[in-house]
């Protein structure tokens, strides 16, 4: 992610001229502007006639609705030029809108002043509105551009305070408001700009440092709603890939149940029909023949365990394995296996041996399936094991059972190890026929109880023989309830 | 006499097969080819045992064990079911379950391919268990 961080970063930084986040709202904001503007207009209808007729303060009121009247026009003007934003081409909006914002605050600072000479000049106290017209500013525009405006500001109120007081200008004193005097005390004039000097660059200060501190915000945001979106997009690409491999793994599993059940009606019709000529059941058949229909039964079977090995993988990878899970206990099904081994151990002189705890925890799981891989893997330890011990062990651990078959046998080479449990592989130093399918089908039962099963050769602490391990979740941690 | 045997299988090789091997032992056999034909053989025959495929086109074996739970079959109740296939014996009685809601209740499950001294031994067993 180091490109998208270098990004980041160019976004964060980028020049001003640029467009920003606030500036893609600023066509909102001209719209409020518009609103406020007559609000701000009745207003100043409402103040001078309360100052009038309430307060008694005496001065020509028709220049004060004149230039409400004009303020009314300007704004019906910009409130057209807004209309007509939306029908500009994308990339001209932005600028022209900002330009919009300039004219606005000029023209209602433009307003402010000549409203203020007719009121009063410096006897006015609403000189201080103009903190509006900054605050609105920084909003909208640029720091430099913020500045600009409050020195526009301080330029037309000092000329204006100036030119009353040397009388360019007409002055009009606000009778009974104000001493008639006061607008030429130059001291009262300069408190007066200094203040407001102080009170308009201070709010432009602060206002433009809060509002450069949103802008970073918002730009963050934005390139982590980004970031978000085209991590979404990736993943919704990664799901549709995952459920496309899915179906097609189905399709085929679905095919090798079909395929190898389509394999297995007629090989136990034939073998159906050897046993019944074995079985002599259609007449007497010679020593040679019935050597001949042994060897052909025997291929069959052969097929047929690799047809059911075959027809086991879908079961077990289409999860029908977890319909079959219930509650069970190890016991039954590791001395179930070392029974069935029993005769075929004590053939080959090998010592079959269990060391089970007694409390071993119950179990959720498949009967059938976990015996095939106990029996699996005795069967696979006695196969290859000249002599010896084989020795089944099963203890409980903190969040699973432990069972291990240990042999005294030929062990596994070293190399053979990593794809002891792919599909088809036999060791090199197998020589036993097998499907090379047992060891991959007791690894997909495992995996599907939520187990781990894994391989050692030599045994730990002897110099020969393997030790095939698994591990099965006790119940706890695998039933809801 | 030794016993008159239904075998239900939609394999005619099956069919030969099994049949060679109950002849041999003097039973007689009937054969049906879906389990619609099976269940009217039964009517028709009242053999003493039934053996039965479990997949076969039409009405499979499932759905024979499922008919058979009708009352208007308690007349054919005590006629042993075998069932003869090659769906291995847990799968089939958790599908039935699954199915129906009830167990699949036949009289024995052997699973093919079957060599022809078990099928004799089993055949023989169920026989004798159900004869009055």
């Amino acid at each position: 992610m180091a490109t998208s961080n270098a990004d980041s970063n160019k976004l964060l930084s980028r020049p001003e001229t640029e467009r920003t986040p606030e500036e893609e709202t600023l066509v909102m904001r001209l719209s409020i502007f518009v609103k406020m503007r007559w609000v701000a207009i009745l207003g100043v209808i409402l103040v001078t006639v309360v100052a009038r007729y309430g307060f008694d303060i005496v001065f020509p009121t028709p220049p004060v609705y004149i230039v409400c009247v004009f303020m009314a026009l300007y704004n019906l003007f910009l409130t057209r030029q807004l209309s007509g934003l939306n029908k500009l081409p994308a990339e001209q909006i932005i600028p022209r809108a900002r330009r919009l914002g300039y004219f606005h605050i000029i023209f209602d600072m433009l307003a402010l002043t000549v409203l203020l000479h007719f009121t009063g000049g410096m006897e006015n106290p609403f000189v201080y509105l103009f903190v509006f017209h900054i605050v609105m500013a920084s909003m909208g525009l640029n720091d430099r551009a913020v500045y600009l405006l409050c020195t526009v500001a301080l330029v037309m109120v000092a000329s204006l305070y100036g030119m009353e007081a040397v009388g360019i200008i007409p002055h009009v004193n606000l009778e009974g408001f104000v001493l008639p005097t006061r607008y030429q005390e130059t001291g009262r004039i300069a408190a007066q700009l200094v203040v407001l000097a102080v009170l308009l660059y201070g709010t432009a200060y602060m206002s433009t440092a809060i509002v450069r501190e949103m802008r970073t915000r918002q730009r963050e945001v934005a390139l982590r709603g980004q970031l978000l979106a085209e991590k979404i997009d990736e993943l919704e690409s990664a799901f549709g890939e995952i459920g496309k491999l899915r179906e097609e793994r189905d399709k085929f599993l679905y095919f090798i149940g079909v395929a190898a059940h389509d394999l297995k009606a007629p090989l136990t019709a034939i073998q159906g029909f050897l046993w019944v000529m074995m079985g002599g059941f259609t007449g007497e058949i010679s020593e040679k023949q019935k050597n001949i229909l042994e060897r052909s039964a025997y291929r069959i079977t052969e097929l047929l365990r690799l047809i059911s090995d075959l027809l086991d993988i879908p079961r077990i990878e289409s999860g029908r394995i977890v319909e079959e899970m219930k509650e069970l206990s190890l016991h039954q099904v590791i001395f179930h296996s070392i029974d069935g081994h029993r005769n075929l151990a004590e053939t080959k002189g090998i010592e079959l041996k269990a060391e089970i705890s007694k409390e071993l925890p119950r179990i959720m799981g498949s009967i059938t399936r976990l015996q095939q891989v106990v029996n699996n893997l005795v069967n696979n330890a006695i196969k290859y094991t000249p002599k010896g011990t084989i020795t089944v062990r099963a203890q409980e651990h903190d969040t699973d059972v432990l069972v291990e078959v240990m042999d005294t046998g030929i062990g596994i080479p070293p190399e053979d190890m990593p794809r002891l449990f792919d599909d088809f592989f036999r060791a090199s130093n197998a020589q036993s026929k097998g499907t090379g399918l047992g060891l991959s089908i007791s690894r997909r039962i495992i995996e599907a109880h939520g187990g781990r099963i894994w391989a050692e050769s030599p045994c730990s602490g002897t110099t020969s023989g393997s030790k095939f391990s698994f591990t099965l979740p006790k119940m706890s941690k695998t039933t809801k309830t | 006499m030794a016993g008159k045997i239904l075998v239900v299988d939609d394999d005619p090789d099956i069919l030969d097969a099994v049949a060679m091997i109950l002849e041999s032992q003097g039973y007689k056999v009937v054969t049906a080819r879906d389990g619609a034909e099976g269940l009217a053989t039964l009517k028709a025959e009242q053999p003493d045992l039934m053996i039965l495929d479990l997949l076969m086109p039409k009405m499979d074996g499932f759905a024979v064990c499922k008919e058979l739970q009708d009352p208007k079959w308690s007349e054919y109740k005590n006629i042993p079911i075998l069932v003869l296939t090659s769906v291995r014996e847990d799968a089939s009685r958790r599908r039935y379950e699954l199915e129906t809601g009830v167990e699949l209740d036949v009289d024995d499950y052997l699973e093919k391919p079957m060599s022809p001294d078990v099928l004799l031994e089993r055949v023989s067993t169920s026989i004798q268990k159900r004869r009055p």
